[in-house]
């Protein structure tokens, strides 16, 4: 048995994975002032200013009732010069690359957890449809019922996760 | 082919799990060439994967000409190669040990499969794959004992294989149900194992 591709945990990967090729395709041709998005919480920030405004507001007229208003916002980092844009491209190429990388590792590994619970779950209907045939004392039947309720329980989890076995 | 993924997960790390992808065809994604920063392969545990790995093949060929003593003899040849001390080496050696019995067993040698289970289990003691499976077998070796005791008259004695049949693969279930547990909640961490 092995895992199917199209399983569910690779599918909830592959967007992602989508999205980086994306990512990593379109940064070239970025403007230095749209910096790009994190992908995800661990994604390396193209730019110091997002974050920073998505997690508080800024200017005085933000300014919750009864505080003092909020200083006024910095203003924003001077361009790069034109120089500089090499590297900074550069460095957002590379970033986007590791997050590939990293994402087609999770990819690898996700498949891999599959065929190891595909494995183990074919011994597994193995093992309960022995035990069963053996099954004569009512004991031994309670606990033919028990590895049967085992059993189901295992392959809807490797359903869930990976979309079933072939 | 359950060798290969073995010897192809070693080859990306000594991570079972992170050397799946390896195995993959195809794709040379967690393999060695395809990670020159990683750690470096023990020569001597690529060679004894490699060496195992033929031997598989080879007992697979002899298998399918109905050569059933030939692929005993494939992997009693594995099970004797001079191998470095390592937990990829126990598992392989392990794997090749629960195919060997289940050989023997249909030869009816059960003594032989016996001894071939108990060297297994020595290898590999933690709730993995090749114990559970290794267990499976055992159980399937007491079921065969069990027939044979009855059919020789033996009732009581046969009444104790069946017994201890069901005790194993009820084992062999609850290892294998934990070892799908940790596959799909560890992400791969020790899933293979």
């Amino acid at each position: 048995m092995t895992r199917t591709p199209s399983g569910a945990r690779r599918a909830s990967i592959g967007p992602f994975v989508l999205g980086l090729a994306v990512l990593l395709c379109s940064c070239g041709g970025a403007q230095q002032s749209q910096a790009p998005a994190p992908t995800t919480p661990n994604a390396p920030a193209f730019s110091d200013e997002a974050p920073a405004a998505s997690a508080a507001p800024t200017g005085g007229v933000h300014a919750a009732p009864g505080q003092p208003p909020l200083s006024p916002r910095p203003p924003p980092p001077p361009p790069p010069s034109p120089a500089d844009q090499p590297t900074v491209r550069g460095a957002a190429r590379i970033a986007a690359g590791a997050e590939l990388d990293r994402a087609q590792r999770d990819l690898e590994l996700a498949a891999s957890d599959c065929e190891s619970a595909c494995r183990a779950l074919a011994s597994m209907e193995r093992a309960t449809s022995h035990l069963c045939s053996l099954a004569e004392e009512p004991d031994d039947q309670r606990r033919c019922d028990d590895a049967r309720h085992r059993l189901t329980a295992a392959r809807g989890r490797v359903r869930a996760a990976c979309g079933g076995c072939r | 082919m359950k060798l290969g993924w073995l010897i192809l997960a070693v080859a990306v790390g000594g991570s079972s799990v992170a050397l799946a992808g390896c195995r993959g065809e195809g794709s040379t994604a967690g393999c060695p060439s395809a990670e020159p920063a990683g750690p470096p392969v023990d020569e001597a545990l690529m060679a004894f994967l490699s060496a195992a790995r033929a031997l598989h093949h080879e007992a697979d060929v002899r298998q399918s000409a109905n050569d059933t003593a030939g692929a005993i003899a494939s992997l009693e040849r594995l099970v004797a190669l001079p191998a470095p001390t390592a937990v990829e080496v126990d598992e392989v050696i392990a794997d090749a040990r629960a195919r060997l019995a289940e050989l023997r067993l249909g030869q009816g040698d059960v003594d032989g499969a016996d001894r071939d289970v108990h060297a297994g289990l020595q290898r590999v003691k933690g709730p993995t794959y090749f114990r559970g499976h290794l267990l499976e077998v055992e159980g399937l070796l007491e079921e065969a004992r069990a027939g044979a005791l009855a059919d020789a008259g033996k009732s009581e004695e046969a009444t104790r294989a069946r017994a201890k049949a069901v005790d194993l693969l009820e084992e062999a279930v609850k290892v294998q149900e934990r070892v799908i547990d940790r596959a799909l909640a560890d992400g791969g961490k020790d899933g293979d194992r």
